[in-house]
């Protein structure tokens, strides 16, 4: 699901080099590609410098996280850990951060939320057809799932022959949320970063006024926003099934998978977003609260957190 | 779980700056050579280069070295001569000048210079810690400043407050000459010093979305050794006043200044030994959608009764991926209270003298144009500025002849002078 600022509908072009930003009305902003993602940078000065120098760092930033936890890239840290072939292997200090945020996750969720449940992604396309795999090709990865089958620990990752890690249910959250601390070094005017619609707000506006971000219809994406919030402090993140899914007996099936069934969750809210101190909260919750399917809204409400249902 | 996730997000996010420390740092890399001309006098090629780094903990420093390469020829300060002349100058040469022509000297010299800054953002305050040397064959200064920029109220406002000193040391070619004296007097001393002590507070605000303003104001105090050890001025009688007389068409250009006046010798300048600089500078940025507006104005005043007003226009047109910015300035002076174009022979010295004509009252207008842009999908940016600046001195009687006559050396009253910068940008 991609929310989109209302008030920047015309981002920089990103032709592969490097990003500019525009003047948009009162404020510049700027857009590059980097996790597959159109990512947004918007930063509310008169200052063009200053605006450029948020984009690149933000820019950089990202990509260098893309760069080194992508899964489909053979330089990255998780093409390493792929070729192991269930061999230990040290990693570094970042990535250890990440692996303890991701087993944190998988024991607070008691086991829903698995970053070895990528594999699954080798049979469901969600393309938005009609293709569903059989039971029996879901049935051959379920043994590959699991991250009670990963030994983890003293920096030291064992992952099981056959079996992956795939960090991009964090990896973009993360990006944003390290982007804006770049960002935040240097730049002195309030900014917002919007990384295919995980966000991160520095501050309010200038004047004071949040930042009003809309979020997509899954039904008319890219059309129409299902509400608006308002992004003062913090992050954004929503869980959905707007762009990626299929169709499965006249249902629409996100692409979030629950890894114990190897099926899509079923009969969770079209759109969820959360409000967090920082994106990775936000996006977490997110998909938390997707997991739990038709219980999402119980879940949220339980936790307290700021949310939006659709 | 929201406490835990809140620990777990921390954890990962709160000690990544090892990891990101490559990434966030940037380096920002400024080359440019400024061409400067005056017409038939000064000539300086000063290549700059300026290396600027970013720390991810907010650290910022930067280097720039630049290297002034002078050559050419600056007004003695006397008077155009009936007769053939001849003065010395800083590199020991020495130059005839024909009858009419305003004496000058030549000059050739490098001048190196080393500036660094640091500074680092806090919440709101932000300091900022200057260096500076420079040397050349008669100057040496050493410098260093401070200054901290607070912000307020969301950083709508922005207050500055700072303080430099300098210490210079003058030691020019052939020693320190007495002052008020003939020139090739044996030197007083071999190096004389200055010290610059300056101030500065500021305020900048932003009205609107679109609009911000500044003023600022600066006090500098220069003590020490102000003259300049190779200009001198005229000692001189009153011409008789004869008709027919073939001074005039020998130096027509100078009818003004110098008519009523025969230059019989001259003596060395002399400054006082202190100097009291004041200045007000009041500065608009106005954001039209794609457009910016950079007026100011700018009001200087000393004791040595110099006033100065200079207003500036520069209008930043956007297309697209390169920019055009025209530039308009405009410059007046009233001269320093111990100006002269002349000392009568035979008379009482005065205790100050000087004919440097940057004391004297003069004008100027700059028209510049400046084009930024970028050479295809190459990094950095380009820049190329040009300005052409028209200054008139008051010596002469100004705007009878500053139309064809400014092409000789002896054209005092008019100079033209011609800058060309090239830059380049890259941050990486």
């Amino acid at each position: 699901l991609n929310p989109v600022p209302p008030e920047s509908t015309a981002a920089s072009r990103d032709e592969g080099g490097t990003p500019f930003v525009e003047r948009v009305d009162d404020h510049y902003a700027g857009r590059f590609t980097a996790m597959a993602s159109p990512c947004d940078v918007l930063v509310d000065t008169d200052d063009r410098e200053e605006a450029s120098t948020a984009l690149r760092l933000a820019c950089t930033e990202a990509r260098r996280i893309e760069a080194k936890f992508s899964r489909y890239r053979e330089d990255s840290v998780v093409g390493a850990i792929h070729r192991t072939s269930g061999q230990p292997v040290a990693v570094d200090e970042e990535t250890a951060r990440l692996l303890d945020y991701a087993d944190t996750c998988w024991r607070m969720s008691d086991g829903l939320f698995d970053i070895t449940s990528g594999v699954l992604r080798r049979v469901w396309k969600f393309d938005g057809g009609e293709q569903v795999p059989s039971a029996a090709a879901i049935h051959a990865l379920l043994g590959s799932i699991g991250w009670q089958q990963v030994e983890w620990h003293d920096r030291r990752l064992t992952l099981p022959a056959g079996m992956e890690i795939d960090l991009g249910g964090i990896g973009k959250e993360y990006a944003v949320d390290r982007s804006a601390a770049c960002v935040r070094e240097v730049v002195r005017a309030p900014f917002l970063l919007n990384f295919g619609g995980d966000l991160f707000a520095e501050a309010p506006r200038r004047g004071g006024k949040p930042w009003g971000v809309g979020v997509d219809d899954p039904e008319r994406t890219g059309e129409a926003a299902l509400y608006r919030i308002d992004l003062s402090h913090g992050g954004l993140a929503t869980s959905g099934d707007a762009r990626r899914y299929v169709r499965w007996r006249g249902k629409r099936l996100g692409h979030i998978l629950n890894p114990k069934t190897g099926w899509p969750v079923e009969d969770a809210p079209r759109s969820i977003s959360v409000l967090a101190p920082t994106c990775l909260e936000a996006g977490t919750l997110a998909t938390l609260a997707y997991l739990q399917g038709p219980r999402a809204r119980a879940f949220l409400e339980d936790l307290g957190v700021p949310f939006r249902l659709a | 779980v929201r406490a835990q996730l809140r620990a777990a997000a921390c954890l990962l996010l709160a000690a990544g700056t090892s990891a990101v420390a490559r990434a966030a740092g940037s380096t920002q890399l400024d080359v440019s050579t400024l061409l400067y001309g005056e017409q038939d006098r000064a000539r300086i090629v000063e290549p700059i280069f300026r290396i600027t780094r970013i720390l991810p903990s907010g650290h910022s420093l930067s280097a720039q070295v630049g290297l002034d390469v002078m050559t050419g020829a600056s007004p003695t300060g006397a008077l155009p001569s009936g007769q053939v002349q001849t003065t010395t100058s800083a590199s020991g040469q020495v130059r005839t000048f024909a009858a009419g022509d305003v004496p000058m000297h030549n000059f050739e010299d490098k001048r190196v210079s080393v500036d660094a800054e640091w500074l680092k953002q806090f919440s709101i305050v932000t300091p900022a810690v200057t260096g500076h040397y420079s040397d050349e064959k008669d100057y040496r200064s050493v410098g260093t400043s401070v200054k901290f920029s607070i912000d307020l109220m969301q950083r709508l406002t922005t207050i500055t407050v700072g303080a430099g000193i300098n210490d210079d040391d003058v030691f020019p070619v052939g020693g320190v000459p007495p002052a008020l004296s003939t020139p090739g007097a044996p030197a007083v001393a071999t190096t004389v010093e200055k010290r610059v002590t300056s101030g500065l507070v500021g305020v900048s605000r932003v009205l609107s979305r679109r609009w911000m303003m500044s003023l600022n104001a600066s006090r500098s105090e220069e003590e020490g050794y102000l003259t300049e050890p190779y200009k001198v001025v005229s000692l001189v009688v009153p011409a008789p006043v004869i008709p027919g007389d073939d001074e005039p068409e020998a130096e027509d250009d100078d009818g003004g200044g110098s008519a009523g006046f025969i230059p019989t010798g001259e003596v060395t300048e002399r400054r006082p030994e202190r100097r009291a600089r004041n200045s007000a500078l009041a500065s608009s940025v106005y954001h039209f959608t794609e457009d910016v507006l950079y007026l100011s104005y700018r009001f200087y005043w000393d004791d040595w009764d110099i006033r100065s007003h200079t207003a500036d226009l520069r209008y930043r047109h956007e297309l697209g991926s390169s920019h055009v910015e025209p530039h308009l300035r405009y410059y007046t002076q009233d001269a320093a209270s111990f100006y002269t174009s002349g000392i009568p022979d035979g008379g009482p010295l005065p205790a100050y003298a000087s004919s440097d004509m940057r004391l004297g009252s003069l004008r100027s207008a700059t028209l510049g144009l400046a084009y930024g842009f970028h050479v295809g999908r190459t990094p950095g940016e380009w820049t190329l500025r040009g300005e052409y600046i028209r200054q008139f001195g008051d010596r002469g009687s100004g705007d009878d002849d500053d139309d064809d006559d400014d092409g000789g050396a002896g054209a005092l009253p008019v100079v033209n002078i011609a800058t060309l910068v090239v830059a380049y940008s890259i941050q990486f």
